[in-house]
């Protein structure tokens, strides 16, 4: 019996399109799988195709169209109540058993055979033309089938119980296509699980649990082994199996034949019973008009708007994705914008992005499920006839069904901030910044939301089928997010249009938010087209054949409805052209593509140059007028260069930066040149002296910089020139010879375009490299002088002394000169500041006068500004002491906007983010001071990096930041406690552990490192720690003094008699130096040694 | 203000021919549509309401062509389909007012009004606060009937409103519809004969998508007055009597078989004369357009 009642589900399926549909969906989507969901991912190594990133992609895969599952499993028997069917069904003498088994089976094998196109695709995708084949291995057939069983078929299982018993049980298709976001959120608390054994095998679609059996595998292993299916891997299967079958069981006790329509509701009043009184059929109908103005039409709108509000506001289903929401939030709420594992104050800027994240989702479902909800709601009633006889405007019934959905989310966006202000309070913080709320929600979600309800309305209406809408409507969703990340990015094109960008406190969204305005009512206007499109094509009476409708629309298109059409239209094209002006005609566009091409030619054209030798620059005078209002500056600069080869040099190659808004003129020299433009196009001119320049001869050149804006660009545009905030270095302005820094660096672009891959850093030995400091560099060393004006009500800073500030009209003046030679790496910085004064005075030990202790802030950010001056005092002490004199008068930190979420040291300055340890809330008792650790750190570099340099070759860091790490730990040590030091370095070995796992190549020694920040960062600093345990403080510091005394740079006997910069190989010398006989192993364990350090969890 | 139909016709995609060169002329009044199931009367009411697009022909409504001024038409028109579900979680009263700002009765006050009296008059006053979702058939009907009234329409398409409703709320139901203006073309489609009888005072039969027979209810009786012979035989002598009569009806009676025979003499052999009905009018159209099909066939 049960194998008639499957057989006959399976003749049934054959015929349904629908079917076949989804096969092809799933078989096309999976061809272009890997590379969707790896997009981004760099394997480096790792091809393509091997075994384990097919297992995951496969799996989540297999996650994302787990609702297609619930689509083909979930009918299997609501179909009998959805037809009406059931009445004729249930009474024949079919057992519980037959029924439920059959149509399992028969339904099962359907998604099998559906399914099975994402075996095919994904194998097929493998031999598509697009494909390199130097990222994939040989075909292997058991590399997809493999997966396929152990990772996709477990879980296909599960969710075709779970979904068919559901079906069965509740006999209501609304709840098959809302249990999909059930299990989606079972997914997220999943993720969000902290220990990994239990989400490991709690993990539905096995990604984490791959992931940690995997963890300590080599890249060989990653790259030929197939998945293990033992262990974690097999108890997750299990896990999940298990609770299927238990499901089905559980639904076959559960299930009987009857035909439930309506539940046994306790009626608490009881039915009014329809009395027949005399009935008056006689009675007098009242005085009425029948309205069609636009009077009636707004009533109407406004009307049906709230009546579509209030029915889905009465849907269960509805409020289950909303608490589904809540509890996500819930338990995503536990940490808020964390930096080194310390949380910081609860800004609203915080709260309102950790909503955005979490609730997104739970928006797009609501979106997508409802449209079509509104869509179909009077043909699942069939009251649909009764509509479409009355005289309603079919715009103004689809508005009232758009703007319902709506008051939808408006609804839930109020909700939100509430949540989150009540969050605040509950934290003890009060400035609730009300309108970065509103930013946040009204002016990115909601108009983010409004457009793709547009989509999905006109897809819905387009395709007049509910599930296929619904997956058009997530397609397009992928489609788009895809096209940017392949590089197609112009916001006149991509649906949408950008999102706002970072907010900052100093420079709120500054000059992002007048494009995003002009983008957005673009789009708008675009989505108000197809509402009015949607709402003439739209099925209205009995017709719903494509042609017949697409013919309807002529006499549908009422002149009031034409009319309005035609002004959305043209003010989306006006629009369009208004953008078009500003990004391509005002500014530059340059796709991707070109952009990538640009920066190819560039090193094919230029690398050449690389090492010409080039004078060094030894005197640098700005004069700099920064007009930030209108983001515009004029620099006068003069450059005074000295030939510091033994060759005589007969060209100076002028470098400006490479970038669209940035103009270099008038650049004259002291001595007759030819400017040679054969390579203008990438800002490279090559002057050719008429004179030669001797060995120890100079030059002076004088030059003119301007940065111009004008009108906005696609994509955010220039972040270091804003209204509040400007921070930019030297290296903006003119420098000399070829800049490496704009060779590609992506491994994949470079071998596409044919070029050679890119050291990372020259071998410790490499002769030329061991003269720079830095890559490129044009100088060892200048003398300073600078005079900035800023607005009025702005602060401007760069290194030295300030001489003289003035105001003069109505602009502020700084004129700072450095008393002695530093870096050529420097800053300007400009914004509205508050300002906390301090001062260091020496110990009677070192010999240096009082250095002035300045913090520049945003107002309001004043947190954490005495842990700062703390640290500059205590740090300045313990570096003086032990190393050597501060050189410079002045020590000046200052805030600039989170665009960039770093600290960097300049000489006597350290620009400090606004997003790392200006809003950090500090308990001392839980957390390690960070906002402390940072400055001191920054503070170290004044000495590694400033006083003594590092050669530009391998090892580099290792002097530079892990003996920065080191001194801020000797700084923490000493004013808090071991144990803070203790936590410390617990932090650096989960970043040493995280850093590692994505680490595609090999990990380098210390002596040898080159960009590996897990390693110079977080091992260096453990290391480093190590090695002072074991020989002493003292001697550690000795060996540093010793170093820093011969090879600084402005007169280490070393390094005037080498003429060379320091590298590992020193630096280690004087480790040994201080090292006893018996531990002189430990400097070649710590340094020269790779040693995987143990990871919690091994 | 009439409904002036003129060789309407359409043909399904799957190639049934549903209307073949529909002409009638309905003045104000009720009209009665008569025909069996299949016969055409579904894909006429909805042509008429404006749902469905006809392949050829006219309609006009005055001067309103009702094919191409649709939304015109449906600003005076009021119609109940012969099937239709109701929103489950919603009161009577206010699924009722909202129709009726659908129908363009825009002002607050004139609305709750309008509503309160179509309520009372057809009978669910007293639960128009209940969900529509406990409604008994008759009652969904009647709630139908009261949101196809709300705009005064002057075209009201009624279709097959009776079918499946007691005897009681049938009277209820042709109470309501008889009270309706002489200003309002009413047509009113069904297969119950007596429905028409009762109410219309013109009326039509249409079979296979034809029009039969068109006329007054009263004159199309006397038309076949005096034609009309019964008698009362067994069951099995039914088929022998079918080849040698024009037998238009065969009923059952207390167990034993009852037919009428349409004969222009008498046919004596123990038939009895009767006055014409209306029922053997309809029977005599059915009988004859389906034997002249099978002929032709």
């Amino acid at each position: 019996m049960w194998y008639e009642i499957f057989k006959f589900e399976l003749k049934y399926r054959i015929k349904r399109p629908d079917t076949y549909l989804f096969f092809v969906f799933l078989f096309l989507f999976s061809i272009v799988g890997i590379d969707f969901i790896l997009q981004g991912v760099e394997l480096g190594p790792i091809k393509k195709n091997s075994p384990l990133v097919i297992a995951k992609a496969m799996g989540a895969i297999t996650g994302i169209f787990m609702i297609i599952a619930s689509m083909i499993m979930g009918v299997s028997v609501l179909r009998d109540f959805e037809y009406h069917i059931e009445s004729l069904m249930y009474v024949n003498p079919i057992r519980k058993r037959d029924y439920l088994l059959g149509r399992f089976l028969g339904s099962f094998a359907v998604l099998l055979f559906v399914f099975s196109g994402l075996l095919f695709g994904m194998m097929l995708g493998e031999f598509m033309p697009w494909k390199d084949p130097n990222d994939l291995h040989p075909f292997n057939i058991r590399s997809y089938v493999q997966p396929f069983v152990f990772v996709t078929l477990p879980i296909m299982f599960f969710g075709a119980c779970l979904f068919f018993i559901t079906g069965a049980l509740s006999k209501k298709i609304v709840v098959v296509y809302t249990q999909g976001i059930v299990f989606f959120v079972i997914f997220i608390v999943v993720k969000s699980i902290t220990n990994e054994q239990l989400q490991a095998i709690l993990d539905p679609f096995s990604l984490t649990t791959i992931s940690l059996l995997t963890e300590s595998w080599t890249v060989e292993a990653r790259n030929f082994n197939g998945i293990p299916f033992s262990g974690l891997l097999l108890y997750n299967k299990l896990f999940w199996i298990v609770l299927g079958l238990l499901i089905l069981v559980f639904g076959y006790q559960k299930f009987n034949f009857t035909i439930v329509k309506r539940k046994q509701v306790n009626k608490k009043k009881s039915q009014v019973l329809n009395i027949e009184t005399d009935i008056d059929y006689t009675r007098e109908i009242p005085e009425f008009q029948l309205k069609y103005g636009f009077k009636a039409k707004w009533t109407q709108l406004t009307d049906l708007s709230l009546f579509y509000f209030k029915s889905i506001c009465k849907q269960p289903t509805f409020w289950a994705i909303v608490i589904c929401g809540i509890l996500i939030m819930l338990v995503n709420s536990v940490n808020l914008g964390t930096v080194h594992g310390v949380d910081s104050y609860p800004e609203t800027y915080f709260i309102v992005k950790e909503l955005q994240e979490t609730s997104v989702y739970f928006f797009l479902i609501i979106l997508v499920f409802y449209s079509g909800e509104l869509i179909w709601k009077e043909r699942s009633v069939k009251l649909n006839l009764i509509y479409d006889a009355t005289p309603i405007s079919d715009f103004i019934h689809l508005a009232g069904k758009y703007i319902g959905l709506l008051l939808i989310y408006i609804v839930l966006i109020i909700s939100l901030i509430i949540s989150g202000i009540i969050f605040q309070t509950m934290n003890g913080y009060y400035n609730y910044e009300l309108q970065v709320y509103f930013y946040g929600f009204f002016l990115e979600i909601l108009p983010f939301l409004a457009l793709y309800t547009f989509i999905a309305f006109f897809a819905q209406v387009l395709t007049n089928h509910k599930f296929i809408g619904i997956l058009a409507v997530m397609v397009f969703l992928t489609i788009n997010i895809g096209l940017r990340s392949f590089g197609f990015d112009h916001d006149l094109y991509l649906f949408g249009g950008s999102p706002l960008g970072t907010y900052s406190d100093m420079n709120g969204f500054g000059h992002f938010f007048k494009p995003f305005i002009f983008i957005k009512a673009y789009w708008l206007f675009f989505g108000l087209s197809i509402l009015i499109i949607s709402s003439v094509f739209s099925v209205r009476g009995t017709e719903s054949n494509f042609l017949k409708r697409l013919k309807g629309i002529r006499t549908r298109l009422s002149n009031s409805l034409l009319k309005f059409g035609i002004i959305t239209m043209t003010t989306f094209i006006l629009l369009g052209c208004y953008i078009y002006y500003n990004t391509n005609v005002l500014n530059k566009y340059m796709s991707k593509a070109e952009t990538i091409n640009y920066r190819v030619n560039y090193e094919k054209t230029l690398k050449k140059f690389e090492y010409f030798p080039q004078p060094k620059i030894v005197d640098v005078n700005l004069k700099v007028d920064l007009y930030p209002s209108t983001r515009d500056y004029i620099i006068d600069g003069v450059y005074v260069l000295n030939n510091t080869t033994d060759v005589t040099i007969s060209e100076i190659h002028i470098q400006k930066l490479m970038d669209a808004h940035t103009a270099l003129d008038g650049v004259t020299f002291d001595k007759e040149v030819i400017a040679n433009n054969e390579y203008n196009e990438y800002g490279y001119t090559i002057y050719e002296l008429k004179e030669e320049m001797q060995p120890g001869g100079s030059i002076t050149i004088s030059f003119k910089q301007t940065f111009t804006t004008n009108g906005f660009e696609v994509g955010g545009s220039n972040t270091h020139i804003v209204n509040n905030g400007t921070f930019f270095n030297n290296k903006h302005l003119p420098t000399l010879g070829y800049n490496k820094k704009y060779e590609l660096r992506n491994t994949d672009d470079r071998s596409d375009h044919g070029l050679p891959p890119r050291l990372k850093k020259a071998k410790r030995e490499d002769p030329k490299e061991l003269l720079n400091p830095r890559s490129g560099s044009d100088s060892d060393g200048i003398t300073f002088e600078i005079i900035i004006g800023t607005d009025e009500n702005q602060t401007a800073i760069a290194p030295g002394s300030l001489m003289k500030n003035w105001t003069e009209n109505n602009r502020n003046y700084f004129h700072y000169k450095m008393d002695k030679t530093m870096i050529n790496f420097y800053s300007i910085v400009s914004a509205e500041y508050e300002v906390q004064k301090d001062t260091w005075r020496v110990t009677p030990k070192t010999e240096t006068k009082p250095v002035d202790l300045e913090i520049y802030y945003h107002k309001g950010h004043d947190f954490n500004l005495d842990r700062m001056m703390e640290s500059m005092k205590a740090s300045f002490d313990y570096y003086s002491t032990n190393f050597s004199p501060y050189q410079y008068h002045q020590m000046r930190i200052t805030e600039f906007p989170r665009y960039l979420e770093f600290a960097q040291a300049f000489p006597g300055t350290v620009p400090f983010s606004e997003a790392i340890g200006f809003v950090l809330d500090i308990d001392d008792e839980t957390d390690v001071d960070m906002a402390f650790y940072i400055t001191a750190h920054e503070l170290a570099h004044q000495w590694f990096g400033m006083q003594v340099e590092a050669a530009n070759v391998q090892g580099q860091h290792l002097i530079l930041e892990t003996l920065s790490q080191y001194a801020a730990i000797m700084v923490l040590k000493k004013h808090y406690s071991e144990d803070k030091v203790q936590q410390f370095l617990k932090l650096q070995v989960e970043k040493y552990s995280n850093g590692k796992r994505i680490e595609s190549g090999k990990e380098p020694s210390l002596a040898f490192v080159e960009n590996q920040e897990y390693v110079y960062y977080a091992k260096g600093a453990i290391n480093m720690y190590e090695l002072q345990e074991y020989i002493g403080e003292d001697k550690v510091n000795l060996a540093i003094k010793q170093f820093i005394s011969d090879w600084n740079t402005t007169d280490g006997k070393l390094k005037m008699r080498t003429n060379r910069y320091a590298t590992t190989k020193d630096l280690l010398g004087y480790f040994k130096n201080v090292t006893p006989e018996e531990l002189q192993y430990l400097i070649h364990d710590l340094f020269e040694k790779v040693i995987p350090m143990s990871t919690p969890n091994t | 203000m009439s409904l002036i139909i003129n060789n309407l016709s359409k043909t399904y995609s799957n190639g049934v021919k549903a209307l073949q060169n529909i002409s009638l002329d309905i003045p104000n009044g009720m009209f009665g549509l008569l025909g069996p199931n299949g016969a055409g009367k579904s894909t006429l009411m909805r042509t008429l309401a404006t749902l469905q697009d006809a392949d050829k022909g006219s309609v006009m409504l005055g001067d309103l062509d009702v094919l191409k001024q649709k939304n015109e038409v449906r600003q005076v028109l009021g119609y109940l389909p012969q099937q239709f579900g109701l929103y489950p979680k919603i009161s009577a009263e206010t699924l009722l007012n909202h129709f009726a700002v659908l129908k363009g009765i825009t002002n607050k006050g004139e609305r709750r009004e309008l509503v309160q009296a179509l309520l009372h008059k057809t009978n669910l006053y007293n639960v128009r606060k209940q969900n529509l979702v406990g409604f008994s058939g008759g009652m969904k009907q009647r709630f139908g009937i009261a949101q196809a009234l709300l705009n005064n329409p002057k075209l009201l398409i009624v279709d097959e409103p009776t079918a499946g409703l007691d005897p009681v709320e049938r009277n209820r139901f042709y109470n309501v519809l008889s009270e309706l203006g002489e200003n309002t073309v009413v047509i009113l489609s069904t297969h119950i004969v007596e429905d028409v009888k009762e109410l219309c005072t013109n009326m039509a039969i249409i079979n296979k998508g034809q029009v039969v027979l068109k006329g007054n209810p009263m004159k199309v009786i006397e038309d076949l007055e005096g034609k009309v012979y019964q008698k009362t035989i067994v069951k099995s002598a039914l088929a022998e009597y079918k080849k040698h009569y024009q037998v238009i009806s065969e009923k059952l009676f207390l167990g034993k078989q009852i037919i009428h025979v349409l004969c222009d003499v008498a046919p004596g052999n123990g038939f009895t004369p009767i006055s014409a009905d209306l029922e053997d009018v309809y029977f005599s159209q059915i009988f004859d357009t389906n034997r002249n099909l099978k002929i032709k066939a």
